[in-house]
């Protein structure tokens, strides 16, 4: 077996509150393949972002940091490693567009600038040739006249322009792997699928692997070739996406696929089209009590469900699933 | 979910919640005690040390722990020890109600502002700029001279200049606070614009209007110095800016004349900052981090 | 960009006159009158006199005849005759003002660049000794009476340890010019300088730290860390930029009402600027000429706002285009 492009090997990150580390991200393992397109779902506050942030030696610190695991890109480890070694990686190999175009570029600088910079700083282009290259991905990313836009300072664009403008940023160096956060939550819905759409295009051009992170369920079907699912900071169901929309095995999963509209689907019988997982995600600091974390809300819950939190289990197909019903159907 | 709110932490009231994050503080725990502290002599010491602060007692220039008056004695040898403790009240009393005329119009204005929004502001927020303009000092210094150095005088005058950032402040809160739901269905319900003004929008608005009316007194306090200071203080009576301004001419030959009054200012108006932090951090949890 | 300006300097205008009207309708409300302070100077008048003073200085004319003329006046330049130096209150201002630049612009300067650089520093490194000097040096700042600073420091740094001289602004022996002159006055401008300079240094070190904290954590620079720039990069060419706008703000601004704070510390040095000038003003009961100063200071403050307002839109773009 080759070496993936990306292994994730037991991480956990905590946070440092009242003199205590309080994990909010736990046991999470996953590979990421060349080219491949990884979905990753999950509320907010299950863990995703700061997962996304520990890619590129970004947890917040202090107060966070990442207490275990091993992050290997191409087999080293970036857990640990150099800040210089860092920031050759970042924007280089692995980059990153954000949720908030809003307040993700600086205000003060000309967006060819800061597109400009990051092709200076990882190639060691000239001025003029840097500018040359941002005034192309600014094209890449569909922007009109991209050589007198280079000029304008980001308030000078709508959110959807400055969301191409972090992904032209993003591809600048032609990255292995793309990392995007929920990058359209902030946007209009129109200016979402317009965005997405540039994604796809970008795909085929580019070739990098892609880890999508959303909460749009749709999204994921459209975009992603797997998905892993995530709850109070641990991974809870992974598999093809294909499977994971038909056939979704955990509580959570269905709760999740049953609230989008089913569009693309058969028409079923159920008398629920819409539905809403009760609750909501338990903080951090509560997922030290013993039981299963989703067993709250589970509309399935099963007596052990409150005592012993279920380990994931791979299943015969290959999916990967942490619940009681698994092993209960299994047995 | 029944575990949940068994775990749940008994309700207590926000200030209570105030109070405790405030004790946790250690610094602002000291301030308070130093606060309470210089209170408590400025208003019990004149009875219990009954040395009369205007008067030639000793020798003049007595340095600090050479004679039964241990702070020495100044250029008219009166006993500093005795000026001390009596020019804390007439400070004090300024810087309160210098403190109170500040928060007073600050408030007014502001809420004023706030609340009614358009031609109202539009107005007073003219006015406040006009205020900000003014030199604050010299303005002070003006008032003070035309109409007279008497402490009432002296505590509108620092009124009169102060109280523009706690009218933003106000301003920014009510406006912030007015567009609120609760407010919103109280208006509904038929409450009146003085209501909704002084029972409904000013108690929420209250926690950062707390903390600048605590450190207004610290500033009251500071100008109060300057003015007595620079001879712009009630001649009847001793504050410490004064006890300063008098022996400034003499600090070759008695550097404590200054020295102790002006540390009396500082450790006063320090603990007032400390408190001010104290109660900020209190308010705003989230901004403890910082 | 221009209009924005325009309105600026109109409503600046409009203040001014506000300041004057201000100014006019207080000494005619407060107790006393000029001419019995000049009379009170002289040590009594006749009658007679009295009157024709009130006459030649137009007293006996309605209010609003007065303000008419005081506003004309003021408008030619002409701010009044000192009654204590029998000279033009403008002539007074022009002879002092050097002193005052000199000393306010050296002090703002000194506060703002060291207070950048220990913010900004501190900004860094939350839980660092350098941190906590920062805070406390803030605190301590912010609590000492600036004129008690100043006395303070004469007794350490020209009682104690002989370094500089206690007052004024140039020693009464010297004689000489050019080289000599310059240096003797910067000696002597050390300790007021420091002295002003505690004050803001607190101010500004607390400013620039709590702005680059906020700049520090912004979404910007986490995107500027995400495209693997040198941390250099990140703080002073990402970071900086941004969080220096509300220092030049507020430098802008008190830049103006520095002249008011001056009025302390020149005294305790007998430095010879319109502090002291303004203290003089008060032991002489020299209403004119401590009008004169706070016409003048507010003038400034106005101008400063303006100005300040012009930098701002020359260092962020965000206000250019509105």
């Amino acid at each position: 077996m080759t070496t993936p492009l990306l292994s994730v090997r037991d991480l956990e990150i905590a946070f440092r509150s009242d003199g205590t580390d309080i994990p909010v991200v736990r046991d999470l393992s996953f590979d990421l393949a060349h080219g491949e397109t990884l979905g990753i779902v999950g509320e907010s506050g299950c863990g995703k972002s700061i997962t996304a942030l520990s890619l590129l030696g970004l947890v917040p610190s202090p107060p966070g940091r990442v207490t275990k695991g091993q992050i290997l890109f191409e087999g080293e480890d970036l857990v640990g490693a150099r800040e210089q070694r860092l920031n050759q990686v970042r924007g280089n190999d692995i980059s990153m567009v954000f949720q908030e175009p809003m307040t993700s570029l600086n205000p003060v600088y000309t967006i060819g600038e800061q597109i400009a910079e990051t092709a200076r700083v990882h190639f060691g282009l000239s001025k003029a040739k840097a500018w040359k290259r941002a005034v192309e991905m600014l094209s890449l990313v569909g922007i009109p006249s991209p050589d007198q836009r280079a000029y304008d300072y980001p308030h000078q664009l709508s959110g959807g322009m400055r969301q191409r403008v972090m992904i032209a940023i993003a591809l600048v160096c032609e990255p292995k792997i793309l990392i995007a956060d929920e990058p359209t939550t902030a946007l209009d819905v129109t200016v979402q699928a317009q965005i997405f759409d540039l994604f796809q295009d970008l795909k085929r051009q580019i070739g990098a692997a892609i880890i999508l992170i959303t909460h749009d369920i749709g999204v994921v079907a459209q975009m992603t070739d797997r998905v892993m699912v995530m709850y109070a900071g641990r991974k809870i169901e992974e598999g093809p996406v294909a499977q994971f929309v038909r056939d979704p095995r955990h509580p959570y999963t269905s709760g999740l696929v049953s609230c989008i509209p089913r569009l693309m689907m058969p028409p079923s019988d159920e008398v629920e089209d819409l539905f809403e997982i009760p609750g909501v995600v338990p903080a951090p600091r509560d997922l030290n009590r013993p039981g299963c974390p989703f067993s709250p809300r589970c509309n399935r819950v099963m007596p052990r469900c409150r005592d012993e939190n279920p380990a994931l289990e791979v299943r015969a197909d290959g999916r990967k699933v942490a619940c009681w019903l698994e092993t209960e159907v299994a047995a | 979910m029944t575990d949940v709110t068994t775990t749940a932490p008994k309700p207590v009231s926000p200030s209570m919640q105030a109070w405790r994050m405030f004790r946790q503080n250690h610094a602002a725990v000291l301030g308070l005690g130093i606060l309470i502290a210089i209170i408590v002599i400025s208003l019990l010491g004149p009875y219990i040390y009954t040395v009369p602060p205007r008067d030639m007692v000793w020798m003049p220039l007595t340095p600090p722990g050479t004679s039964e008056y241990v702070l020495g004695t100044d250029y008219l040898g009166r006993d500093l020890l005795a000026g001390l403790i009596n020019g804390g009240r007439v400070t004090l009393a300024v810087g309160f109600a210098a403190a109170l005329i500040t928060v007073a119009i600050g408030i007014s204005v502001g809420a004023l502002a706030g609340f009614f929004g358009g031609r109202v502001d539009n107005f007073l927020m003219r006015v406040t700029e006009f205020f900000q303009v003014l030199p604050n000092l010299l303005f002070a210094m003006v008032v003070v001279m035309l109409f007279g150095p008497d402490l009432l005088n002296i505590s509108i005058a620092i009124g009169i200049v102060s109280w523009t950032s706690t009218a933003r402040l106000t301003r920014g809160e009510f406006m912030r606070i007015r567009e609120m739901d609760f407010v919103k269905a109280e208006r509904s319900i038929g409450a009146g614009n003085t209501r909704l003004i002084w029972r409904v929008i000013l108690p929420n608005a209250a926690p950062p209007l707390i903390v600048v009316s605590a450190l207004a007194i610290g500033t009251a306090i500071l100008f109060e110095a300057g003015l007595s200071f620079l001879g712009l203080s009630d001649p009847n009576s001793t504050s410490w800016g004064r006890m300063i301004g008098d022996n400034r001419p003499y600090i070759l030959d008695s550097p404590w004349g200054v020295t102790f009054p002006g540390l009396c200012i500082f450790l006063t108006v320090l603990a007032i900052s400390l408190i001010g932090d104290g109660l900020n951090d209190a308010f705003n949890p989230k901004l403890r981090e910082r | 960009m221009l209009k924005g300006s325009l309105n600026k300097l109109g409503n600046a205008v409009v203040l001014l006159v506000a300041v004057l009207v201000l100014n006019f309708t207080l000494i005619h409300i407060a107790p006393g009158d000029p001419v019995e302070a000049i009379v009170g100077e002289m040590g009594g008048a006749t009658p007679e006199m009295i009157e024709q003073m009130r006459a030649q200085y137009g007293l006996d004319q309605p209010f609003i005849v007065q303000i008419g003329t005081y506003l004309g006046n003021v408008l030619t330049g002409d701010l009044g005759m000192s009654t204590y130096y029998g000279q033009p209150v403008t002539q007074l201002i022009w002879d002092r003002i050097g002193a005052t630049m000199l000393l306010v612009i050296t002090a703002l300067m000194t506060a703002m660049i060291i207070g950048t650089v220990l913010g900004v520093f501190s900004a860094q490194k939350r839980r660092s000794i350098l941190s906590h000097f920062v805070t406390v040096i803030a605190l301590a700042g912010f609590s000492a009476p600036v004129f008690w600073v100043g006395i303070m420091l004469i007794l350490l740094l020209s009682v104690s340890i002989p370094l500089l001289p206690i007052s004024g602004m140039t020693s009464a022996t010297s004689e000489a010019g050019g080289i000599a002159h310059v240096l003797d006055v910067l000696h002597h401008l050390i300790l007021p300088a420091l002295t002003l300079a505690t004050i803001y240094l607190a101010f500004y070190s607390r400013l620039a730290r709590a702005s680059m904290l906020e700049v520090l954590g912004s979404d910007y620079v986490r995107t500027a860390r995400a495209k693997g720039m040198p941390q250099r990069l990140v703080i002073y060419k990402h970071a900086l930029r941004n969080a220096i706008l509300p220092v030049v703000t507020f430098a802008g601004l008190q830049f103006g009402q520095l002249i008011s704070g001056a009025v302390l510390v020149e005294t305790v040095f007998a430095w010879p600027g319109l502090g002291t000038l303004a203290f003089e003003s008060i032991l002489r009961r020299d209403t004119p000429t401590l009008l004169g100063i706070l016409f003048f200071s507010s003038m400034m403050v106005v101008v400063m706002n303006v100005l300040t307002d012009l930098v701002y839109r020359i260092i962020d773009p965000r206000i250019k285009a509105r």
